[in-house]
């Protein structure tokens, strides 16, 4: 598996890898929340960087403009409006962080063992888009026209729900 | 001849049954109701004995037998029913004889006990249980009333269990006798084995044994016997399981004169007498009879010389005289155990009721606080005198007439136990003009005011006193009726005349005459032995042990295991018991933390959960 | 190349996991699920790519769950500022509301 020549693609994929599992590892091990947040917007720009090297050029940039850009900023505005305790507390639950852990570690596990016993198909070789925002908004408007306005309807609602959640309660 | 009451025989027991029922739903709501009907189904039971009696006199008359399928196995039948012998029928008039004045005397006895209904239904019961027992037809039906027998003496020795000597006596004579039963139902399961057609009742066992034909090999044969012998040593008080018997005295004394001296002891040689046909086939059995009752006259005799509880020493007296009759019947002669059991049964009731009129007066067992009863008590003490007379074997009274009879048969068969028979007379004699003298002569002794029962008490007394004088004379040398009667005139007893009948009295009259040079006269001193060796005295006392024995070996053996069983119980099975318990509430505790209402501990579970769920569906592939 | 990328995206799904369930702070539990939708992004549009009959539909899964992610985001954060003013913390062991 990991016998690959030494491809543009690979050198990318590796450094991407570099990129996104670093900052995931920083983000579960800060303290800071604001840390974690920044460590966070690293792994979404990591991921936007693979979703380059998988022809997906309109995701990479939903991804930065969406992921790293608005959510990492409602996190942070999130953070700031709730508490500035910003600190993880430390206390003792060292026996639920043992068993996630064990759990986690033994999920991936058994991901990676599934992984490497599939047989995957050979891929037909794909021939990606001359351009692939047209291809993307082509199908939006044909095939997909109606998940698509469905996922408006309920961004509208999330929007105007968040307000009244988050609205200060009249007096 | 015409048989009429003999057909009805069936319902002798079930007066008593009747009794007893009627005594147990209402004995409650009316006090008064158990003398009477107790004495009146003893004597119903009486009267209709007697006529089957005096039916059986008759000439030529058949053994009368009838009875029903209990179980049909389609290989198997099982019958209950009754047959009527000669045998059966005398000792239907004793039970029923002793069991109508042991009813009578007990109203007077008795009077003051509360519970005096429930006794009544006891004794109706065992009126009940002894009568089926004779009556039986078969080896199953007969092993059924024995055990209810058992039962019965249970119930009435732990009578007034409200003392704790009276309870354990219970349990002792319950357990000590299921010795025996368990060697008697081993018997009666290898009779089913072996016999032919798996026939249980008396007539085919007789049949089969009768002809020597082979059927049965002869170590089953001796076998058998000895297993039916275990039973009746079990019953009748015999060496090595005699413990029980003296210390069922602590019954009611009425019931140790109906139980344990007239009847229910009387079952083991009863039980050797019916089945007198196997014995016959194996003489090895016949021998261990002959020695283990010779051994057990000698032995409960001078045990009996030591004793200072009244009833005791009477209660060693029953085990010696039931060893007379074991011995007489291992010696071949069926007519001599049962004329003895016959005679036995009138003098000891009386002695024992006679006891019982001395205890109600005096209020104490020990015959040493006792004394000068004689001048107060006539009618107790002259019926006592004749009852002990008889158990002397003074002639011409009913015991001398029995105990010559096994006597002469000993000396033909066996000398040696015709020794050892004698020597036990001796002591025999001795023991009760040691009882008597103490009790009835010399001075008063204690403040009371001593003086003969109620009429109820004394009328049995006078009734048994006259039985225990004549009921000799139906064997006698000149008269062989009951021999003749009993046996179908194959045997004879008394072949040997004068001799024995000389020897017997002389040892008798000697032992009465020790006893009064002893404990009268003071010719010689009451400790002329004991102060020269205590060691014997402390033995007898003792009863050579055989309680301590038991206790050491058996008991404490027994108790150890239980113990081991206990802690077993204790420790292993009930840990495993509180292991599972303590498991399912560590797991509802864990639960509860479990279920602290964070969704991340929630989630934690799930994803094990999923985990676990994940390799045991992926890990069925590796096996 | 396909199980390279869905290792990463097993890797980063559960260490997106790990932190959802042992953060305190109910913020970074959300950041960690959206580490976790993004692994799954990454699954699907590596498939898009890779899978046995390449073709646009999983990266317009992916757009879709992006869109469905940010809606879920904005939710969150309200519900957390409500529940911080309504209890003053953020911390998810102190909300055991589901015990009773």
């Amino acid at each position: 598996m990991f016998n690959v020549s030494l491809t543009g693609e690979f050198v990318a994929f590796f450094v991407f890898s570099v990129i996104i599992i670093s900052g995931a590892v920083l983000m579960v091990s800060f303290t800071k929340v604001v840390h974690m947040v920044v460590s966070l917007a690293a792994v979404f720009i990591g991921v936007a960087g693979m979703f380059v090297l998988l022809n997906a050029e309109f995701l990479a940039f939903v991804q930065v403009l969406i992921y790293a850009g608005a959510v990492s900023i409602l996190m942070i505005f999130g953070i700031m409006m709730t508490k500035h305790q910003d600190v993880e507390a430390e206390k003792g639950r060292s026996w639920h962080e043992a068993l996630a852990a064990v759990g986690a570690l033994a999920l991936f596990g058994l991901l990676f063992y599934a992984i490497r016993e599939t047989e995957f198909p050979v891929a037909q070789p794909f021939q990606p888009a001359q351009d692939n925002a047209l291809e993307i908004g082509k199908l939006l408007f044909t095939g997909y026209v109606v998940p698509f306005e469905l996922v408006s309807v309920l961004l509208t609602v999330a929007f105007i729900g968040a307000i009244v959640l988050a609205k200060k309660e009249a007096e | 001849m015409e048989t009429v009451f003999t057909q009805y025989a069936w319902l002798i027991p079930l007066f008593p049954l009747a009794a007893f029922i009627l005594l147990t739903s209402f004995g409650r709501s009316f006090k008064g109701l158990g003398v009477m009907v107790g004495s009146a189904a003893s004597l119903a039971s009486l009267v209709l004995a007697l006529l089957v009696l005096f039916e059986r006199m008759g000439e030529g008359v058949e053994d009368y037998q009838d009875g029903f399928k209990w179980l049909d196995l389609s290989t198997i039948q099982l019958n209950i029913g009754f047959e009527v012998t000669n045998l059966s029928a005398l000792m239907l008039v004793i039970v029923t004889i002793v069991s109508l004045l042991v009813n009578v005397y007990s109203a007077g006895y008795m009077k003051s006990d509360e519970r005096i209904t429930v006794f009544y239904g006891y004794i109706a019961l065992f009126t009940f249980s002894m009568l089926g027992l004779v009556l039986a037809d078969n080896m199953l039906a007969l092993y059924i009333f024995w055990e209810l027998v058992g039962v019965c003496s249970f119930l009435l020795v732990g009578f007034w269990y409200q003392k704790p000597e009276a309870r354990a006596a219970a349990k002792k004579a319950f357990i000590v006798t299921r010795i025996g039963d368990a060697g008697l139902l081993i018997a009666i399961l290898l009779l089913f084995w072996y016999m032919p057609n798996h026939a249980l009742d008396f007539v085919n066992i007789q049949n089969v044994f009768n002809e020597q034909t082979g059927t049965i090999a002869a170590g089953i044969t001796t076998l058998i016997a000895l297993l039916i012998f275990v039973g009746a040593v079990g019953k009748s008080g015999q060496f090595p399981l005699h413990v029980w018997l003296p210390d069922a005295m602590e019954g009611p004394t009425p019931i140790s004169a109906l139980i344990h001296a007239a009847t229910m002891v009387a079952a083991g040689v009863y039980l050797v007498a019916r089945t007198f046909d196997i014995f016959q086939a194996s003489q090895a059995a016949m021998d261990v009879v002959a020695y283990v009752g010779a051994f057990t006259a000698i032995f409960a005799a001078t045990i009996g010389v030591a004793q200072n509880d009244i009833k005791r020493i009477l209660a060693f007296s029953t085990v010696s005289q039931l060893g007379y009759m074991m011995m007489a019947l291992g010696l071949g002669s069926l007519t001599g155990g049962i004329f003895h059991l016959f005679t036995h049964a009138f003098f000891k009731a009386l002695l024992f009721l006679g006891a019982g009129s001395v205890i109600h007066a005096v209020h104490t067992q020990n015959i040493h606080e006792m004394g000068g009863l004689g001048s107060r008590m006539r009618i107790t003490a002259w019926t006592f005198g004749i009852g002990a007379l008889a158990l002397s074997g003074i002639p011409p009274l009913s015991g001398f007439w029995s105990k010559d009879a096994i006597l002469n048969t000993a000396l033909h068969e066996n000398p040696v136990l015709f020794g050892v028979g004698v020597v036990a007379a001796f002591f025999t004699a001795f023991y009760m003009s040691r009882l008597f003298f103490l009790v009835f002569a010399g001075r008063p002794k204690g403040e009371k005011q001593a003086h003969d029962s109620s009429w109820t008490m004394t009328l049995p007394l006078i009734i048994l006193a006259v039985l225990a004088v004549v009921t000799g004379f139906v064997e006698t040398p000149w008269n062989n009726t009951l021999g003749t009667w009993l046996s179908g005139g194959t045997e004879t007893t008394h072949t040997g005349g004068g001799l024995v009948m000389v020897i017997s009295a002389a040892v008798g009259v000697l032992g009465i005459y020790l006893g009064w040079l002893m404990y009268v006269k003071g010719t010689i001193a009451r400790d002329a032995v004991s102060s020269r060796m205590p060691w014997l005295l402390r033995l007898l006392e003792r009863k050579y042990y055989i309680d301590e024995l038991y206790q050491v070996v058996f008991v404490r053996g027994l108790r150890g295991l239980g113990l081991l069983l206990q802690a077993m119980d204790d420790f292993i099975i009930d840990g495993i018991v509180r292991c599972v318990g303590g498991a399912a509430v560590l797991l509802g505790r864990g639960g509860t933390r479990l279920q602290n209402g964070q969704v991340q501990t929630y989630g934690v579970i799930t994803l094990l959960g999923l985990v676990i769920l994940i390799v045991a569906i992926a890990g069925r592939r590796f096996w | 190349m396909l199980s390279s990328y869905l290792t990463l995206a097993a890797i980063l799904f559960c260490i997106g996991l790990y932190g959802a369930l042992v953060k305190r702070n109910a913020v970074v539990v959300l950041l960690s699920i959206e580490l976790m939708l993004n692994a799954v992004n990454l699954n699907l549009v590596a498939f898009s790519k890779y899978g046995a009959v390449p073709s646009l539909t999983g990266q317009m899964f992916t757009l879709f769950t992006i869109a469905v992610a940010a809606a879920e985001a904005a939710v969150g954060i309200a519900v957390l500022i409500a529940l911080f003013r309504a209890r003053g913390t953020v911390n998810v062991d102190e909300f055991d509301e589901m015990r009773r």
